[in-house]
């Protein structure tokens, strides 16, 4: 009981917490994360005791800050496990103690044989017996697979970006990149596999992590349940920029989250003004659309991102970028530097010039 | 054997505890002289020949002293990731050479470090805690060791070109074998398998060590606890490493020859590598854990000033670890998508293995309480461990729940858990056991101040290392990153590991200063400086190359404690093998559970051979490394050559007298054969481990099976292949059946049939060998196009470079008897050979049972 | 201590460490069957949307076999752990000892390997697809 306590009240001051900091995120991101609910206040002396773990528990990538049916389970179990192993430490290392620094009498063989068997065995057994029961109960509703005629999505895990497909029960596919957005409450199938080499998906605030294996499709489901935005990494080694591999989850109520999906169908809008006009031309001279695609426009190429909405994404770089301008004009100057090993050329030669109209090309694709 | 050849006819009855020391000791002119006699035999060689020992007590220290610089190395490498990592975005190092020091960093730690250290440590202490003056081979620990050093510095110095591997010390393929061109990869295969291999040659030792040389009267419940661990640790090399070498084989032929066992393209799987690694490398943390927690186990009654209570719960914790160990390897895939009951199965096993874990360190706690604690430096590092490792444990019974683990996998947390098991189970264990044994080095102790100083810089430092990590992990913070983005909550508990990882390196500095300070003045500590009750403290200070001067018998399991004047007796020789009087080294080897003297080995001295074989075995995998291939095969020749002037020279010579009087009344045979001799036992032991390599491969083919429809192919594409495979079968075996008629035509000196049954033996191998290739060659499998024929070339291959070794067994033999080496009644290579195809024979039949039957059933 | 003719019934060549190892066997043994039972049964019988099915079914039995099987070697091991009269810790240099001490230890090791063996059957209980 204590410990259900102890970790209810660690959840409440972290959605505080969390509000802090994501206003920070917010105010430099251009207001595109929208505000949790304000944590409650609570006795003032609890609050200050508990504001490091606060601090401590919260962020966009916190397996403990959950918004998730899976990452809510599994956090849950983990405040048992900690609280235990934290009772059990304490008793092993203060019966050493005893022995070691108080020097009691010598204790009798048969205490000593007691202490093997009650301590080392019997305990130890049902102990860990109990844990075992709680983890395989567990288990099956978080394999459980999305039921039929949920929203399914494929994510292909390339070296060092996302492939984000949404597929429509006729089979259709509309295609995006290093973002998912999902609508709350509903559960979602989400298909994993990999061209290259072995990259693993992970969204710790909604569920656990799973492999994304070349030659294997892995169906993993999640159901958010609370909105939001947070952060997604690859969690397999993948080689040299595998800490530079992340992605955006905004999680959104149903409405919205249509709307956004029948926006992402369309073809991209048309350049708007001269500078971004110029951009698109250079996008194809320079032949950009040979990897990229920018659908409604000649550029098809399918080795790189889609980039027909790249302008309304959350970042850019796979998670590695805020998505202004000028963010753009960094990346195509400098992508090696950003991004070691990256597939994609630099283009640090072309003239600021050209790069500041394939910028804005780019950024306007909202 | 209840009654061993030899004992005087009026001992025969006596119980094996009534053997007593000498009533009266020699006069002292003759104790002055067999101790003469004595060290002249065990002399080490002096100046530039002082590299050619092969002694326990010389490779012993090498082996750990080496260890230990590759631990300082890796200890380096690790301070340049936290400094990487101190801040976000930091550019002190490149991705490339993060990437390559985070993978030498665990490669180092763990094939360098930790599985050397506890060969270093055993061949250095077992036979002074069994009672033997060595190994019963020591030329083999030497091969070992010198192989270790090449490999080692090979795969460390890579780095220093800019060319170490970068795939993780997991090696996880595709990335490890299509994605990373460069020759990191091939030098982290062929230098570490070099490495895998010297390891399973220690393993080796180390069983025949622990089973045949304990002294007379040490039976197995009385055998000192660090025995028992470490032979169980020793087992388990024996079915951890191979399945690894087994993988190891699979990605070098598909980095080398593009053979595709792990490209989904081509029918491949990238997934069986992990099963292969993960068998290997789940029990290989407890090959870490248990010889540490070994050294524990003989501290903690001497500074209990009482036996360990729990003896035989001592010994189910090691057995059951070693067991349970082994049911593990899949909760490193739990993310992989394997279906949910086989995670949950793996889950339980990981629960079950806590248990054993958990009795040894009640154990260790009740013998505290029962005891009367006296505090010291090597205790104060028990404890630190003890708090370190619990923490440990207890973290990993989390991450061994199968929904935790969806989160916590591949995290910081992960990164804190292994750490505080490793660095709590093995490392403070290990500097404790530095501590404590160091006096058995030169006679002297470590500082006592400076080792508290130590230890509080280690523990603080440790702490403030890797306690953060946790959290790190659970703000969702992955493994193998070397840069993390700014306000994700995790910038501060970065920078407090990376402070706390200097604290840890300045502990490691005051250490090394202490164990590298001159000594000088610092008088010799006295004999038996802790008051143990174990035999390795009978050494004097300094210690003689003798090992021990006189072979006791024993008669419980702490003799200094249980046995009165003991050490006089011992020193007086009063007991076994006072005298070298041939100047030859000798042992006495053991029955392996009552321990009755069966034997007096006489082990090899010092020698350059095994040093140059050492060299250009390692010449053959460096050389292949760069694709060199003439230079590796010249190379490879040599190594050959080297070898079998070693096993000529050196191994199962005729001795000059039939038996030999080892004192008190014992007279002992100086040759012995077959299932008694120890050649036999380490024939045997390998061939387990060559066989568990073998199974791997099966696996292989079998997991190829499960997750294919097609596999094997249905029509055949080779209907040819099984026609040739059954032909090849019958001729191997034709020959195996052979061998073992002529090692019967030997023993019965029948030398005609013996002259003429083993060359066709030879014929009957060679054309069978011949004829499983021409198998896939004629039915023209190409090994390129898809995993099938891969591995029907694989498993073909692997048998015909078996029959081969075994081809030139019997002509060794052919060559001895020849030379008058061998005889009717001195035998033991004829016996070893028929013992190995036995095995050849198996592997025979499995390869074509696999290959030409499984289709059929399937 | 015992006499010579205790000495000759427990002789080292009536005995062997083997026994010690069989109850760790049998865990294995079980470990193993489950996992390729169900590896295969998943891969090759039902797919990955299947039911368990008869695979639990053939767990339980293994299991109920398994246990059968350690608890037979506990019982061997008990009869030897409680030889002869004397109930100190086997710590000396008899055969006797020796005896009572591998029947010690394999009665533990069959305890180990009973609960791991209990761990794994429990699997079947809870999980029962092959999602």
């Amino acid at each position: 009981m204590l410990v259900q306590i102890i970790a209810q009240n660690i959840r409440r001051h972290r959605i505080g917490g969390l509000t802090a900091s994501q206003r920070r995120l917010a105010s430099a991101r251009s207001g595109r994360i929208c505000c949790r609910r304000q944590g409650r206040k609570v006795g003032s002396l609890v609050v200050l005791g508990s504001l490091l773990v606060l601090a401590g528990c919260s962020g966009p990538l916190s397996t403990l800050d959950a918004a998730g049916r899976g990452a809510e389970r599994i956090a849950t179990l983990f405040w048992w496990l900690a609280a235990s192993a934290i009772l059990i430490w304490v008793a092993v290392i203060g019966l050493t103690v005893y022995a070691v620094r108080l020097r009691p009498e010598p204790h009798s063989q048969r205490a000593a044989k007691l202490l093997i068997i009650g301590g080392g065995v019997a305990l130890p057994t049902l102990v860990l017996a109990g844990y075992l029961v709680y983890g395989l109960s567990l288990l099956p509703d978080l394999l459980q697979p999305a039921p039929p005629g949920s929203l399914r999505i494929a994510v292909t895990g390339e070296q060092w970006w996302w492939r984000v497909r949404y597929l429509a029960p006729d089979g259709e596919a509309v295609e995006l990149a290093n973002e998912l957005r999902l609508p709350v409450g509903e559960p979602v199938e989400v298909l994993l596999d990999s061209p290259d080499v072995i990259h693993s998906f992970w969204i710790p605030s909604l569920a656990g992590k799973l492999d994304m294996i070349p030659g294997r499709v892995n169906r993993m489901a999640l159901e958010p349940t609370k909105t939001g935005v947070f952060q997604g990494a690859c969690a397999e080694y993948c080689g040299t920029a595998h800490a530079l591999m992340r992605f955006y989850v905004a999680v959104e109520e149903k409405e919205k989250f249509a709307r956004w999906l029948a926006r992402q169908k369309q073809p991209a809008q048309a350049a708007a003004g001269p500078l971004a006009r110029r951009g698109q031309e250079l996008f194809l001279a320079n032949g950009c659309g040979a990897c990229h695609a920018i659908r409604g426009t000649p550029a098809e190429g399918v080795i790189g991102p889609d980039l027909t909405h790249v302008g309304g994404r959350l970042s850019l770089g796979a998670g590695i970028l805020p998505n202004e301008a000028d963010d753009f004009l960094r990346w195509m100057a400098r992508t090696e530097d950003l991004k070691p090993g990256v597939h994609m050329p630099s283009f640090g030669m072309l003239p600021t010039q050209h790069l500041r109209a394939l910028a804005a090309y780019l950024d306007g694709l909202e | 054997m209840n009654t061993p050849p030899g004992r005087d006819p009026e001992r025969l009855g006596a119980a094996p505890g009534d053997v007593k020391p000498l009533r009266e000791a020699p006069p002292i002119g003759v104790q002055h002289a067999q101790a003469e006699r004595l060290l002249k035999a065990w002399k080490t060689p002096q100046g530039w020949r002082y590299w050619s020992a092969v002694n326990n007590s010389q490779v012993g220290l090498w082996y750990t002293a080496a260890a230990f610089a590759f631990f300082l190395f890796g200890g380096i490498l690790a301070l340049l990731m936290r400094t990487q990592l101190a801040v976000p975005g930091n550019d002190f190092l490149s991705a490339d050479f993060y990437n390559q020091i985070f993978t030498l960093h665990g490669s180092v730690m763990m094939f360098l470090f930790a599985v050397p250290l506890f060969e270093a440590f055993s061949i250095f202490l077992l036979p002074q805690m069994l009672g033997a003056r060595d190994l019963p081979f020591p030329r083999l620990s030497a091969f070992g060791f010198w192989s270790f050093l090449l490999g080692g510095t090979f795969v460390c110095g890579s780095l220093f070109f800019n060319a170490a591997p970068q795939g993780g010390w997991f090696m996880y393929p595709p990335l490890s074998s299509q994605y990373q061109p460069g020759i990191g990869n091939d030098i982290w295969l062929l230098g570490l398998s070099f490495i895998e291999l010297a390891a399973i040659a220690a393993a080796v030792e180390i069983i025949v060590g622990v089973l045949k040389t304990r002294s007379p009267g040490m039976r197995i419940n009385l055998m000192p606890l660090y025995a028992w661990y470490i032979l169980v640790v020793a087992g388990m090399i024996l079915f951890a490493f191979p399945p690894l070498i087994a993988g190891d084989i699979l990605l070098e032929l598909e980095r080398l020859l593009h053979w595709p066992f792990f490209d989904p393209d081509r029918g491949g799987d990238p997934l069986l590598w992990q099963h292969l690694f993960w068998i290997f490398g789940h029990p290989e943390v407890y090959i870490v854990f248990l010889p540490a927690i070994a050294l524990v186990a003989m501290m903690v009654p001497t500074f209990a000033r009482t036996p360990m209570v729990g003896y035989g719960w001592i010994v189910l914790a090691a057995v059951g670890t070693g067991f349970l160990s082994f049911g593990l390897w899949v909760h490193h895939m739990f993310t992989t998508g394997l279906p949910g009951i086989s995670l949950a199965l793996f889950s339980a096993a990981s629960e079950a293995v806590a248990i054993p874990t958990g009795v040894q360190l009640f154990c260790f706690i009740a013998t505290l309480l029962a005891g009367r604690v006296v505090r010291s430096v090597p205790l104060l590092f028990v404890f630190g461990g003890l708090a370190v490792f619990v923490l440990g444990g207890l973290t990993g019974v989390m991450v061994a729940l199968v929904p935790f683990d969806f989160q916590a996998h591949d995290t910081y947390f992960i990164v804190a858990h292994l750490h505080y098991v490793l660095v709590g189970g093995a490392v403070f264990p290990v500097i404790a056991g530095f501590y404590y044994f160091f006096p058995l080095v030169g006679g002297k102790k470590l500082s006592d101040r400076l080792g508290r100083i130590t230890f509080w810089l280690l523990f603080i430092g440790f702490n403030v290392t890797f306690l953060p990590m946790h959290l790190s992990g659970l703000l969702g913070m992955p493994r193998r990153v070397f840069t993390y983005a700014p306000n994700l909550g995790f910038d501060g508990l970065n920078l407090i590991s990376s402070i706390g990882a200097f604290i840890l390196a300045a502990g490691f500095a005051v250490f090394v200063w202490d164990v590298l300070r001159p000594k000088g003045k610092q008088p010799y500590a006295q004999r038996n400086p802790w008051g143990a009750g174990t035999l390795e403290w009978t050494a004097e200070m300094p210690d003689k190359p003798w090992g021990i001067r006189s072979i006791p018998e024993i008669d419980g399991r702490y003799p200094l404690w249980d046995q009165p004047n003991i050490l006089r007796d011992i020193d007086e020789g009063r007991f076994y093998l006072p005298d070298a009087e041939e100047g030859k080294r000798e042992t006495l080897i053991t029955t392996s559970v009552d321990a009755q003297p069966i034997q007096c080995l006489r082990v090899p001295g010092p020698t350059w051979l095994t040093l140059f074989a050492a060299l250009f075995t390692g010449g053959l995998f460096i050389f292949a490394t760069f694709h060199l291939w003439w230079v590796a095969v010249a190379s490879g020749v040599l190594a050959f050559a080297i070898i079998i002037a070693w096993l000529w020279t050196g191994t199962a010579l005729i001795p000059e007298k039939e038996e030999k009087n080892v004192g008190l009344g014992l007279r002992l045979p100086l040759y012995r054969s077959g299932p008694e001799s120890v050649g036999w036992w380490a024939m045997f032991i390998t061939m387990l481990a060559d066989m568990t390599a073998f199974a791997g491969l099966v696996f292989g083919y079998f997991f190829y099976w499960t997750i294919h429809d097609d596999f094997p192919p249905d029509p055949s594409p080779a209907p040819s292949l099984f026609g040739l495979m059954l032909l090849g079968a019958v001729l191997l075996l034709g020959s195996w059946g052979l061998t073992v008629l002529v090692r019967r035509w030997n023993q019965g000196d029948r030398r005609a049939a013996f002259y003429g049954g083993l060359p066709v033996a030879v014929a009957l191998a060679v054309a069978g060998g011949a004829t499983l290739l021409a198998g896939p060659w004629h039915a023209g499998l190409d090994p390129v196009s898809h995993v099938y024929p891969a591995m029907v070339w694989l498993l073909v291959l692997w048998t015909v470079l078996h029959v081969a070794v075994g081809v030139i067994m019997q002509g060794y033999c052919l060559a001895q008897r020849l030379a008058g080496r061998m005889t009717a009644r001195y035998d033991i290579e004829i016996r070893n050979v028929t013992l190995y195809w036995h095995f050849v024979a198996l592997t025979v039949a499995i390869t074509v049972a696999v290959i030409a039957g499984f289709p059929l059933v399937a | 201590m015992q006499g010579g003719l205790t000495m000759e019934r427990v002789a080292e060549k009536n005995e062997n460490l083997w026994l010690m190892v069989v109850s760790p066997g049998i865990w294995a043994a079980h470990f193993l069957l489950c996992y390729s039972t169900t590896a295969v049964w998943c891969a090759k019988v039902v797919g990955r949307d299947g039911p368990l099915g008869e695979a639990r079914m053939a767990i339980a039995i293994y299991t109920v076999l398994a246990l059968a099987g350690i608890g037979i070697v506990g019982w061997i091991a008990a009869r030897r752990q409680s030889y002869g009269s004397e109930t100190v810790p086997q710590a000396f240099d008899t055969p006797g000892e020796r005896h009572r001490f591998l029947g010690f230890v394999t009665l533990l090791l069959s305890a180990l390997s009973a609960v791991a063996t209990a761990y794994v059957g429990l699997t079947a209980l809870f999980i029962q697809t092959c999602h």
